[in-house]
């Protein structure tokens, strides 16, 4: 064993000490490499940052996996339920009549919003993970949009009322409900004045607007509302991701349901990732055809050049494993330092990029990166283009017999 | 030490062939015996046959080493591996232009041939031949900075520096001055006798071989073959 790692340090320390030794060449054959594996990392780098950006922009939105229904219908419960157990379906929640989806909230006399969007909201809501809520909203909870907030001058926990009208035998009648705010949007993730409540009060908000008595809203007039069934006029519907889109409106569309989603927006940053998918495949392809070229090249001259030194190794005692063992680390090492001296330059380059672009509004912070798998996975690559090199090359060392080093070449 | 009986080896093939013969050769440790005969006789390849580089085409016996390995089964039973450790091992070759490895020192490359057989670098028997042969101010050096007479006294150092049971040097003088050829021989007889070596040294320099009183084979033309044989 300890024969064996002797002669395994002395293969090494041969290779290395030839390497340096024939520095110049070894440069030439690394920097064949390096110029081939900065501009493939950067390119990459560029390829993979911008398109990560657009598509982290679009997963970052959950309007992005939105699908309005655009027309009203009558959907009942288990429609919605058999909507929400689809697969490509991230969150459902029926919607009452556009008309009865507004209300008025009034935090005190100087602070109110008229005509505020009423919006159901459940558990898994997209637009509202970004709260870290307690727990579901439910009863009385509710949750503003930042606008709404601003503009009631409340925060969470603060108490407030909902108030909504109706006309009811020539009357004018207005419900009210007591309401606690529960979290507040951010406005990036929704602008207007908004209030998000659980689904049972935007019902007991539409039951009241059709007339039905709704004790809770403080108003005993009106038709008892009975066991009937409710009946929703569309639903608040999320795709699970951008990818399921568009299936999921294809498959509303096939019912007949008129949808809008940002569906274009989503195709064309595939367009985006494809275009530069193709581009940057085509430009490695070639790269790396390339590469393997002239890194053939060198090492098959380098060998030829060598061929006196390697039938004198052959003839002291290196058999053909041995020898193939020393191209193979001689070709290693020389790839290994040209990724080093690569990577440094990719480094360099991306910084370029990223403080010359940053500011564009169109590209976001970072235009140019990379994720430690893509480095590994370049590594690796670099090092099978060095192993088919090796190999080539080790096939024509194999030719060079030890009583080569008796004649003179 | 070294003892073969009939052996040929062909080079070429058909009209163009050109036979080799050995019929008898022997050496004893200590004893020195140089191949002679003009440029394209086929020297080169006789040594590399008893190299154990090039296979024969017949052979009735080939004893190395002691103890005595049979080569000649060994090349019957094509057992290259073998063949190739006893090469490593039991074999020291000069070669022509020293054959030195341009990035190793003087040192490096006198240990190289140790340090590939296991043994340990530093040995009373290279230490012996260094001095003899006035290497220790160059140990450090490259190659590339040395002189040719310089490099061939290496490739000798190097060459008996695993204690090989044989030393086969491949006109070792040729690229030397005469004035340096004499000098180097000189050394190189002296270390073979110093240190019980058994050393086959091929030569066009008869002259050389002569001034030495190394007993020689020379060649000869025998019915289209060329057969060394021993000259009185």
């Amino acid at each position: 064993m300890n024969l064996v790692f002797e002669r395994l340090r002395l293969l090494v320390s041969l290779a290395l000490q030839d390497l340096w030794h024939d520095r110049k060449v070894s440069m030439c054959i690394a920097a064949a490499l390096v110029a081939v594996i900065a501009p493939l990392l950067l390119l990459f780098g560029l390829k993979y940052g911008v398109v990560s950006q657009l598509q982290s922009e679009l997963l970052d939105d959950p309007r992005n996996v939105e699908i309005r229904m655009v027309s009203s219908g009558r959907y009942d419960a288990a429609w919605i339920e058999s909507l929400r157990s689809r697969r490509d379906v991230g969150f459902a929640i029926g919607m009452t009549r556009s008309l009865n989806t507004q209300a008025d909230l009034v935090a005190d006399r100087r602070h109110f919003v008229d005509n505020t969007e009423v919006i159901p909201t459940a558990e898994g809501d997209p637009l509202l993970a970004s709260l870290s809520l307690a727990k579901p909203l439910n009863g009385s909870a509710v949750v503003l949009s930042e606008s709404a907030a601003r503009r009631l001058n409340v925060d969470v926990n603060d108490r407030l009322s909902l108030f909504v009208s109706r006309r009811l035998d020539g009357r004018a009648e207005r419900g009210r409900q007591s309401i606690t705010v529960a979290g507040i949007l951010p406005p990036d993730v929704f602008p207007r004045p908004a209030v998000f409540v659980a689904l049972p009060l935007l019902i007991a908000l539409e039951d009241f607007r059709d007339g039905y008595r709704i004790d809770s809203l403080g108003v005993s007039t009106g038709e008892v509302r009975g066991e009937r069934e409710t009946h929703f006029a569309r639903a608040r519907l999320y795709a699970a991701d951008i990818d399921q889109v568009a299936g999921l409106e294809q498959w509303l569309n096939a019912q007949h349901i008129d949808t809008a989603s940002r569906l274009a927006e989503i195709e064309n940053v595939k367009a985006i990732s494809h275009v530069l998918g193709l581009v940057f495949g085509v430009i490695a392809s070639t790269a790396l055809v390339g590469c393997l070229a002239s890194m053939l090249g060198a090492f098959l001259a380098n060998i030829d050049r060598k061929r006196k030194d390697l039938a004198v190794l052959r003839l002291l005692g290196f058999d053909r494993p041995a020898v193939a063992a020393y191209i193979v680390l001689q070709a290693g090492t020389l790839t290994l330092a040209a990724y080093a001296v690569g990577l440094g330059l990719y480094g360099l380059g991306s910084q370029v990029f990223n403080q010359a672009l940053a500011s564009s509004a169109t590209t976001g912070s970072v235009v140019c990166r990379l994720t430690f798998m893509h480095g590994v996975i370049a590594l690796l690559l670099a090092l099978l283009v060095a192993l088919m090199v090796a190999v080539i090359g080790v096939l024509r060392a194999f030719s060079i017999e030890p009583a080569e080093s008796l004649r003179e070449l | 030490m070294l003892a073969i009986q009939g052996m040929m080896v062909q080079r070429g093939q058909g009209a163009r062939a050109h036979r080799i013969r050995l019929p008898e050769l022997s050496l004893a440790p200590g004893q020195c015996l140089a191949i002679t005969g003009p440029s394209g006789c086929g020297k080169s390849t006789l040594l590399e046959t008893v190299g154990l580089l090039l296979a024969p085409s017949e052979l009735e016996g080939f004893m190395l080493g002691n103890p005595q390995q049979d080569v000649a089964i060994l090349w019957r039973t094509q057992q290259q591996s073998e063949l190739a450790t006893l090469r490593a091992r039991d074999l020291g070759f000069v070669l022509q232009s020293g054959g030195l490895l341009p990035f190793l020192n003087v040192a490096d490359n006198i240990a190289l041939p140790r340090r590939l057989q296991g043994l340990p670098t530093k040995s009373e028997r290279v230490t012996q031949a260094v001095n003899r042969l006035g290497l220790m101010p160059l140990m450090e050096k490259r190659p590339a900075m040395l002189s040719i007479g310089e490099r061939q006294r290496v490739a000798f150092v190097r060459a008996l520096a695993h204690e090989p049971k044989l030393l086969l040097a491949d006109e070792p003088t040729a690229a030397l001055d005469p004035h340096s050829a004499h000098g180097l021989f000189a050394l190189f007889m002296d270390v073979v006798e110093e240190l019980q070596l058994a050393a086959l040294v091929v030569s066009h320099d008869w002259a050389l071989v002569e001034t030495f009183g190394v007993p020689r084979f020379d060649a000869v033309t025998v019915k289209g073959e060329t057969v060394f044989e021993p000259r009185l």
